[in-house]
């Protein structure tokens, strides 16, 4: 059953509903463009992100449109819901109810699930985060830890994972709660000319300040220092801030499992008694909590001169790096290593006399208690050219080598020894 | 009668322009995100490697068979620099000449068949003789020769990227 459409500036009170699907609808087509250049993996992620951010035209207002859409998009969920309790959708119309509370629950998990992506210093710790609070989870913690890193560890598989959810789990979960409210409802009302202007001039507004403003990304995880300081995303400053006060397992009840319970039970409040007190309260200490809490975080960090100096520190390390070129990745698809010789690999000498010792492609090796140094990057030594190599090859001794080396004067010709010292020269790590 | 209409008709006009609004709206919505949709995407053309690779000693070419040779490109393609590995064919007989292993009729890398002493591509049955002339099969041409030069004693040739090269 469809509400009526309330007329006048009550009417108005309405729009949530059409602001919430035009963010929904930014939050897809955004999302689809940066899965065209984006990769999921922890050796390439930040190198596509930085690459959106700096080589991609309009790259880095889609981002940015997509990271601060999120952050927009958990505030009108939030605003929708509360009018929906304020107008007892609950009772009247409850799968718009259901339909609110449970994308309020999605929201929230793409923005926990996305801030992961781009492996920056930032995601690396709201990761970690993530693992210490379903770790923390009395009874099933190390069982979910272990299914939510896909390991024992953070690795590759988890950043496929949080992906995997993140653009494929929780986009369906959107369609089909969305397809089931506009399913039961009257078009008309859905393309009513208020939320299509409330969505337009919210999008234009979100437009402007992703325009002012760029999505941050910190340092990568390799260049992160030990003084960086990780910030969550607005939507999670309440969760951040709570944190700070609640010892040990409690973080991860106030962290997962109470949100979760709190859900659950709105999501069933069309079904209790008492609807008016438990929903008000549940929405109000919400309100309360999440206003306190990110006021009180924003108030500690700029209080606190050691913080907001590192902090100032981080945004201008971040303007030099946006400043920078572009800096590629490199992805060898050669079976054998870029540098080895054109003739596509080792001399046959080397694989007949040295490999065995050294390792096939220069590597190294160990026998027994025996190590053998690798020869990568051996050039970059003192007396080391390709003629000191030939030379080393017949008379080890007189480059200070020990035994096992030993000479190669009655096994090798000139020409060999030569060709050997050439190709090891080209070796670098 | 003129007078009781008007209002209505007046009405429904303002209905009727009220039901473009939301359309106008998320027309330049899409709009905005369209456009910048089509520059997001837009493809980045890069300029093809022009470095000289080496494929072998000039001392180690010998023989009247084709010789096969693996040189190690770099490709510089959106976020990464790629080093690729690619088969060439050295023809010892015809000057040292290097023939690129991409067939030209769809891209597949050919192969050097000692028994028949031919190439043979494995996708779509096309043949070429020992020094990369067409013999049979759908291929437009034989197969692409590559701009060599000898340095130090060493044979170096420029790679040409596929795409070049399988134009007819």
């Amino acid at each position: 059953m469809t509400p009526p459409v309330e007329k006048g500036f009550r009417g108005w009170l309405h729009v949530t509903g059409g602001i919430v699907g035009v963010l929904l609808l930014v939050q897809f087509v955004t999302g689809v463009l940066l899965a065209f250049y984006y990769v999921p993996s922890v050796d390439h992620a930040y190198t596509t992100v930085s690459y959106i951010e700096k080589v991609v035209s309009s790259g880095a207002w889609v981002r940015s449109l997509h990271h601060y859409g999120s952050q927009w998009l958990s505030l009108f969920v939030f605003l929708h819901v509360l009018r929906l309790f304020l107008t007892r959708a609950y009772v009247a119309h409850r799968i718009q109810w259901i339909v609110g509370i449970l994308l309020l629950g999605f929201v929230m998990a793409a923005g926990g699930t996305g801030y992961s992506l781009p492996w920056d210093a930032r995601a690396f710790f709201s990761t970690r985060i993530a693992e210490g609070l379903m770790a923390g989870l009395p009874f099933v913690g190390g069982m979910a830890r272990l299914w939510l890193l896909g390991g024992s560890d953070i690795s590759t598989i988890t950043l496929s994972r949080f992906f995997a959810l993140h653009v494929l789990v929780i986009p369906a979960c959107f369609i089909a709660v969305v397809v089931w409210r506009v399913y039961g409802a009257n078009i008309i009302e859905i393309f009513a000319p208020r939320h299509a202007i409330a969505g337009g001039v919210v999008f234009l507004l979100l437009a402007l300040w992703s325009l002012k403003f760029r999505a941050p990304l910190g340092p990568s995880v390799v260049d992160m220092t030990a003084d960086y300081l990780p910030r969550p995303g607005a939507q999670f400053l309440w969760l951040y801030q709570s944190l700070k006060y609640l010892p040990g397992g409690l973080g991860s009840l106030a962290g997962v499992a109470l949100p979760g319970l709190v859900l659950l039970i709105l999501v069933l409040l069309p079904w209790l008694r008492q609807q008016r007190l438990i929903g008000g309260s549940i929405l109000g200490v919400g309100l309360v909590l999440v206003v306190v809490m990110t006021t009180a975080s924003y108030v500690s960090d700029h209080r606190d001169p050691q913080t907001s100096r590192q902090l100032a520190i981080q945004a201008a390390h971040e303007d030099v790096w946006r400043r920078e070129p572009f800096k590629p990745a490199t992805i060898t698809l050669a079976a054998t290593s870029g540098s080895e010789s054109a003739s596509g690999g080792p001399p046959e000498m080397y694989t007949k006399f040295c490999a065995s010792c050294h390792g096939p492609n220069g590597e190294g090796g160990r026998q027994g208690r025996l190590n053998f140094p690798p020869l990568l990057d051996v050039s970059a030594k003192p007396r080391r050219t390709v003629d000191d190599i030939a030379s080393l090859l017949k008379d080890p001794a007189s480059y200070g080598l020990q035994p096992p080396m030993r000479s190669f004067k009655d096994k090798l010709t000139d020409e060999q020894m030569k060709e050997i010292g050439e190709w090891i020269v080209k070796l670098k790590r | 009668m003129m007078n009781e209409t008007a209002p209505m008709d007046h009405e429904r006009s303002r209905r009727s322009f009220l039901k473009l609004v939301p359309l106008g709206i998320l027309a330049g919505l899409f709009t905005s995100i369209g456009g910048a949709a089509f520059r997001f995407l837009r493809p980045k053309l890069f300029a093809a490697t022009d470095s000289w690779l080496d494929v072998a000693s000039v001392s180690e070419l010998t023989g009247v068979q084709p010789l096969a040779r693996k040189i190690v490109a770099e490709h510089i393609a959106g976020w990464a620099i790629t080093t690729e590995e690619h088969n060439v064919f050295v023809l010892p007989a015809k000057n040292n000449q290097v023939l690129s292993a991409i067939c030209p009729h769809e891209g597949c890398e050919v192969a050097w068949d000692q028994n028949t002493t031919r190439f043979s591509c494995p996708c779509h049955e096309s043949y070429f003789a020992a020094d990369g002339a067409r013999i049979s099969g759908p291929a437009p041409r034989g197969l692409d020769p590559l701009p060599v030069r000898v340095q130090d004693g060493k044979l170096q040739v420029q790679y040409v990227v596929k795409e070049q090269a399988t134009r007819a």
